[in-house]
């Protein structure tokens, strides 16, 4: 039976019920609905906000170096630490976050497989209202590393080019462009469809029914069989604001081991609502 | 005493054998007048739904069980009603209830549920899910009952048998007295399945020939309260062994259908009832002779911004 290429940024729910608590051990939430950590989680774990703690609150961008470095610190982790990430959504922005930590060098980061369903579903794992205390850090952070993030000007680049995977991760209705966003989003763009030349394939198709990973064999025939994406080549992933697409880059990146695979958090809010770029639409507006 | 209708307190009011919700029979709607077809109005119920029943049993089971007591209340996942029966049943016996709704069900629930009392938490609605993914609502009352063990329980009526056994010891043997076992259809909507698994378990073991035909509406549907086919995931209580046939409507008849039963038998019936008429038409038109009963949820009071929206012409006219 194949592996994962990097097993080790895995950990099951039962690993992390037995190591809460240890020295070294920071386990943080990340979720969508921003509600969920406060209505009940993990004992000691900290709660992070996508919206007002991971990203720039000026510009539209990722949070910066001194930025990272400054929510690390508050948050009590330390730049050897485990950190155990992972949020609703079977783990979307838990997956951003992870993608975050990486830019910025943090060495041993690991998602928890299945997310806060797999957890609040057995019986056995505890969740808790209770504030958890920390004790603040003086984190410092790498240089961070560029290549595991593409901007639109790389992504105008590859679709000249051809060179590289472009893989959309939205629903089949965002790809098509029969939407523009999930119902109820506020985030969209100002046209609707999708990069010329990316392939279709939704973040679920990595996912089984309890919202871990799928096996190895069954991830490289969803991605390299079935939608060809090509391991040779360079892969783009985009969804609409860059957490789905994080999720995807996680798969691509440490389950089936690709090398060359970049995040472009700027997705289609950003590459549908640039003037003059070239979009594939494939449904009637 | 519910011949002479004085009632001891309003938890009293709810139906059985004893004290039925009303059969109406539907006329100018029906297409075959060789076919009697009945709307059971279950809007008749106390609170004002058949979540009614649910809401009594789940509750009954609870206090028997030593699951409520002045510091621990109620939380559930849904979309209205259940939630209203439950806060208006629990205001009554001095019970506290939290209701986790999605975002889309109707501003009217959302301010009611308020105004009998529950705690409100509205969770988006989902975004691109996962297939088989438990849905927002669900996993936050799951975690307030999780994390707050000692304040909530969850009764969680899209596994609780006691939504099944609702139906199965109160509707279908009101349904088989009213119709005195002439019954030989039965038309429901599928939300949490409670309705069509009880009442049609009840009526299949008296008769095995009475025919049960299940109206959803497909996805990405605007009918709060049903589910489309891909929903019905979310629920353990969908048997589709007791269902013969399953009818995929689309939601814009809902809102005419629901109009229609209003313009021309009197009856002010929400959306899901709309859907139900529809469906029953459908098969009259198959089977002119029968005797036919829709379970109608709820009525139309509810549902003024989704009637609003897709009857735009009725918001014509309402202001100077």
């Amino acid at each position: 039976m194949a592996k994962y290429a990097h097993p080790e940024v895995l950990v099951t729910t039962d690993w992390v019920k037995e190591n809460l608590g240890k020295t070294g051990i920071k386990v943080v939430e990340v979720d969508v609905d921003t509600k969920q950590y406060d209505a009940g989680h993990i004992p000691g774990a900290v709660g992070l906000n996508w919206q007002t703690q991971l990203q720039d609150q000026v510009r539209r961008d990722i949070l910066d170096k001194a930025g990272f470095e400054q929510l690390m610190s508050a948050s009590g982790i330390s730049p050897d630490d485990t950190v155990i990430l992972y949020g609703d959504n079977n783990n979307w922005f838990a997956a951003y976050a992870f993608w975050l930590f990486r830019i910025y060098g943090h060495e041993d980061v690991r998602l928890m497989n299945g997310g806060r369903n797999k957890w609040l579903a057995e019986d056995d794992k505890k969740l808790t209202v209770e504030a958890t205390a920390t004790t603040p850090s003086r984190y410092t952070a790498k240089a961070p590393d560029l290549s595991l993030r593409a901007r639109v000007t790389d992504v105008i680049q590859a679709v000249e080019s051809k060179t590289h995977n472009l893989v959309d991760v939205r629903s089949p209705d965002e790809f098509t462009g029969k939407v523009l966003a999930p119902p109820g989003l506020t985030e969209t763009a100002q046209r609707a469809g999708h990069i010329p030349g990316a392939r279709s394939v939704p973040w679920s198709s990595a996912i089984t029914t309890d919202g871990t990973f799928k096996p190895a064999e069954e991830l490289a025939d969803v991605y390299l069989s079935k939608a060809a994406v090509d391991p040779d080549r360079e892969t783009i992933a985009y969804c609409r604001i860059g957490e789905r697409s994080s999720h995807t880059w996680f798969v691509l990146s440490y389950l089936l081991g690709l090398q060359g695979v970049r995040n472009y958090d700027g997705s289609w809010t950003e590459y549908g609502s640039m003037v003059g770029l070239p979009i594939e639409r494939t449904v009637e507006m | 005493m519910a011949g002479r209708a004085v009632f001891n307190n309003v938890l009293e009011m709810l139906p059985g054998i004893d004290n039925p919700t009303p059969m109406v029979r539907v006329n100018r709607l029906s297409p075959s007048s060789g076919y009697a077809l009945y709307a059971k109005l279950e809007w008749q119920n106390p609170f004002g739904s058949v979540k009614d029943r649910v809401a009594g049993f789940m509750i009954r089971d609870l206090l028997e069980r030593g699951q409520l007591s002045a510091g621990r209340g109620i939380v559930e996942p849904t979309s209205g009603n259940t939630g209203l029966s439950l806060a208006l049943a629990c205001a009554a016996l001095g019970y506290r209830v939290r209701a986790v709704v999605p975002n889309k069900v109707p501003l009217e629930k959302k301010i009611l549920l308020k105004l009998c009392g529950a705690e409100l938490d509205v969770v988006s609605d989902a975004l691109c899910p996962a297939p088989g993914a438990s849905e927002g609502s669900i996993n936050l009352a799951k975690t307030h009952a999780k994390a707050q063990p000692d304040r909530y329980v969850m009764p969680n009526q899209y596994e609780n048998e006691q939504n099944v056994l609702a139906h199965y010891r109160t509707t279908g043997p009101e349904i088989w007295q009213q119709t005195d076992g002439r019954i030989t259809h039965l038309f429901v909507s599928l939300g949490t399945c409670g309705t069509v698994t009880g009442t049609a378990r009840f009526l299949k073991e008296q008769n095995p020939a009475v025919k049960v035909v299940a109206v959803l509406p497909p996805e990405d549907h605007d009918v709060p309260g049903l589910r489309s086919a891909s929903q019905l995931e979310a629920t353990k209580l969908y048997d589709p062994s007791v269902i013969d046939e399953q009818m995929e409507i689309h939601h814009d008849l809902a809102y005419e259908r629901a109009r229609d039963l209003a313009t021309m038998e009197g009856l002010p019936a929400g959306p899901s009832a709309g859907l139900i008429l529809e469906g029953a038409r459908r098969v009259i038109e198959r089977h002119p002779t029968g005797v036919g009963v829709m379970i109608f949820p709820d009525n139309s009071f509810k549902y003024v911004s989704n009637f609003a929206k897709h009857l735009p012409e009725l918001v014509e006219g309402t202001s100077v």
